[in-house]
């Protein structure tokens, strides 16, 4: 079948750093080559679609467009988190618009089926006639919701959406262990710990700045002072994942200069001063210290579009509210510093000459790898 | 449908009082004359008990069941 755009050469991408070019400027500004991408790198991996925390309640069900997919991340009456399709089985009609707590059943508002929050339909009311709620041709037992394949690690709720996805702990096994010392529970600072910055930008771009330290003294001078370049180290693991690491994480701490937030437990030495900040490929970005972790979940609004959904996790339950928002202004700072940064990459995309760029050896490898991974599942889906 | 109770029903929808709703259709179901229309106020009951996890969702289920309506 005739394709309506241009393949992109990805070749110059899966060379050695020395050598490599970025991505081409297609995979940020056009719309069909977003398309194809996205079949390859967002819909056939585990992507990051949002937190448990948005779902804390029993019953707590919230709709989400994944690509313009009508989704409904609920969490059931024991506690389970699930994704469905937000779409009655009947006649495919949206069961949710806004967030709200399921008391009994999610009740489609066309024809009054009724489905268990944990997706199974439970009453098809009239389906037989007025007052006659079944029919032999309806069995409910083959009508539940269409589930997602999903995954929750560090309260991400990745999204598998093709379905054959090697197992998430398969696929992110080399992570889970370099982080298996921060394998405790995660509490979510609650309202004052979450906020969202919009981009006029490809969420490759907010990965790729994320990844690495390269851009910190000069667009986070506030760093220089304690959190110098030669501090920090590539985090590179090509096929896999990237970031950055720092060994001179400072504690959060109070007005009266105590560590405001309780540790991990059991953490190593190396965590004292040590920090990572590394993206699960391809959307979510993670950041892990001895006393807070964030997590950033990338929503592809559009190829031009993104939303950084961004939340901030402690050890214990029982932390302060007044710290907790000094901590998120100081991060909303940080990131928002970032912003030009992706915006002015999205704006440099519509050069025509730009070859996708160079990438320093030293300091840009992370980005690389990046490219390399994208570029490598493209290469897979093209076949 | 006895007058009154039409004009409550139509008021708890227009409210969106659910409760209500199974409270109302509930009542309409207890004064219907013949098993059509019982079931037919008994399968609205049925479905605002279950959305809301009413506690006379399971009575209400019930008797459709035993009519062979659910």
């Amino acid at each position: 079948m005739a394709k309506d755009y241009i393949q992109t050469d990805i070749t110059s991408v899966q060379q050695p750093v020395e050598q490599a070019n970025g991505l081409a400027n297609a995979h940020y500004i056009d719309p069909a080559t977003f398309a194809e991408e996205s079949e390859a790198v967002l819909k056939s991996t585990w992507a990051g679609l949002a937190v448990g925390a948005d779902v804390p309640n029993l019953g707590d069900a919230k709709p989400i467009q994944f690509l313009g997919m009508p989704l409904l991340l609920i969490r059931d009456k024991d506690g389970e988190l699930r994704v469905f399709e937000n779409i009655c089985r009947h006649r495919g009609m949206q069961l949710l618009r806004e967030a709200k707590t399921i008391e009994g059943a999610i009740r489609c508002p066309y024809h009054s089926w009724c489905y268990s929050t944990k997706g199974r339909l439970v009453s098809t009311p009239h389906v037989g006639g007025a007052g006659h709620n079944t029919h032999p041709s309806i069995v409910k037992d083959d009508l539940g919701l269409n589930e997602v394949r999903s995954y929750i690690w560090r309260d991400v709720v990745f999204i598998n959406i093709s379905g054959d996805a090697p197992e998430f702990t398969e696929v992110h096994a080399d992570l889970i262990a370099r982080w298996s010392e921060f394998d405790s529970p995660l509490y979510h600072g609650g309202a004052d710990s979450r906020f969202e910055l919009e981009l006029a930008a490809n969420y490759k771009l907010a990965v790729e700045n994320y990844c690495e330290s390269y851009h910190l003294p000069w667009v986070h001078p506030g760093l220089n002072s304690y959190s110098r370049l030669e501090d920090h180290y590539n985090i590179v693991e090509y096929g896999k994942f990237s970031g950055q690491g720092t060994r001179v994480y400072r504690q959060f701490k109070a007005e009266d200069g105590s560590a405001a937030f309780p540790d991990f437990p059991d953490l190593s030495e190396k965590w004292d001063e040590g920090a990572e900040y590394i993206t699960v490929y391809p959307n979510v970005l993670l950041g892990v210290q001895r006393d807070h972790a964030f997590t950033i979940v990338l929503e592809p609004k559009a190829h031009n579009k993104t939303v950084e959904h961004i939340h901030l996790y402690y050890a214990s339950d029982d932390t302060l509210a007044k710290n907790r928002a000094v901590n998120t202004r100081q991060w909303k700072e940080v990131f928002e510093e970032d912003i030009f940064v992706v915006e002015g990459m999205q704006s440099g995309r519509h050069a025509p000459t730009f070859d996708g760029g160079r990438f320093s050896p030293v300091m840009d490898e992370p980005t690389h790898c990046y490219h390399d991974w994208v570029a490598g599942r493209i290469a897979q889906h093209r076949g | 449908m006895d007058v009154a109770l039409d004009d409550l029903i139509l008021t708890a929808h227009a409210e969106d009082d659910r409760a209500a709703l199974v409270t109302l259709y509930s009542r309409a179901a207890d004064l219907a004359e013949d098993v059509d229309t019982e079931c037919f106020f008994l399968t609205y009951a049925h479905i605002f008990a279950l959305e809301l996890n009413h506690p006379s969702q399971a009575n209400l289920r019930a008797r459709l069941v035993a009519y062979g309506r659910e």
